[in-house]
């Protein structure tokens, strides 16, 4: 009896998924870490224009979940990024 | 043997010539510790990316210093000097050598990605299966 009753639960509408039905599609493009692909294994703080491509308008340290950079350097990324702002090469924030 | 980056900026006011006494000065209290200069790279004129001390400009300069000992000497006497607005001294000989030996564990292996260039304008299947192509 008990094995029944719980039978149309798991068919329910709260197994689907919430929304049910239609399936959205998000375009995800290949992120790749660019220090791995052109093998950059020192990242130099003095290299203004490599760190620029990770620094986005506002000046912040652009996150890995948008750049794809792997954790290792991403690690490395933001030391060098941190070293050039103290060398005035970036800026801390702007606008 | 350790590897030192030496970074400082001098004030803009400062003329010419004083600047190169400057750091031919700085050049010495560095050696004078028993650190050997390896590279020396004068940036010159360039626009800080934020004002320090109110100045929007600096002269850039760059030390590469071979030591056994600290430059803790350098480092006090350029927190002293009023000429500098920023220095920074970083070791790099590690992290040169984790690079080094991350090179070497993963080497230039060029990815193969399957070529999409080459299609050909037959389909192979019209080939008579049996024929080889000609040697000659």
């Amino acid at each position: 009896m008990a094995m029944q009753t719980r039978g149309p639960r798991s068919g329910g509408p709260g197994g689907a998924g919430p929304q049910g039905g239609k399936k959205k599609f998000f375009y995800r493009r290949k992120r790749v870490c660019k220090f791995c692909v052109e093998k950059l294994e020192y990242i130099d703080y003095k290299d203004v224009k490599m760190l620029q491509q990770f620094i986005p308008e506002r000046g912040k340290i652009l996150p890995r979940r948008i750049s794809g950079t792997c954790a290792l350097h991403q690690r490395k990324l933001q030391n060098a990024i941190k070293r050039a702002r103290i060398a005035a090469l970036l800026p801390f924030a702007t606008d | 043997m350790r590897t030192y980056e030496v970074l400082f900026i001098l004030s803009p006011q400062v003329p010419e010539e004083e600047a190169t006494a400057l750091v031919a000065e700085f050049k010495k209290v560095g050696e004078s510790t028993g650190a050997k200069l390896s590279h020396e790279d004068a940036w010159g004129r360039r626009r800080l990316a934020y004002p320090i001390q109110k100045f929007n400009e600096g002269i850039y300069h760059l030390f590469v210093f071979e030591s056994d000992g600290s430059l803790a000497e350098l480092d006090r006497r350029m927190k002293n000097s009023d000429r500098i607005l920023r220095h920074m001294i970083v070791r790099t000989d590690l992290d040169h050598k984790r690079a080094e030996k991350l090179a070497k564990r993963n080497p230039k292996k060029e990815r193969v990605r399957p070529a999409p260039a080459f299609t050909p304008s037959e389909p192979v299947s019209e080939m008579p299966s049996g024929e080889t192509v000609p040697a000659e």
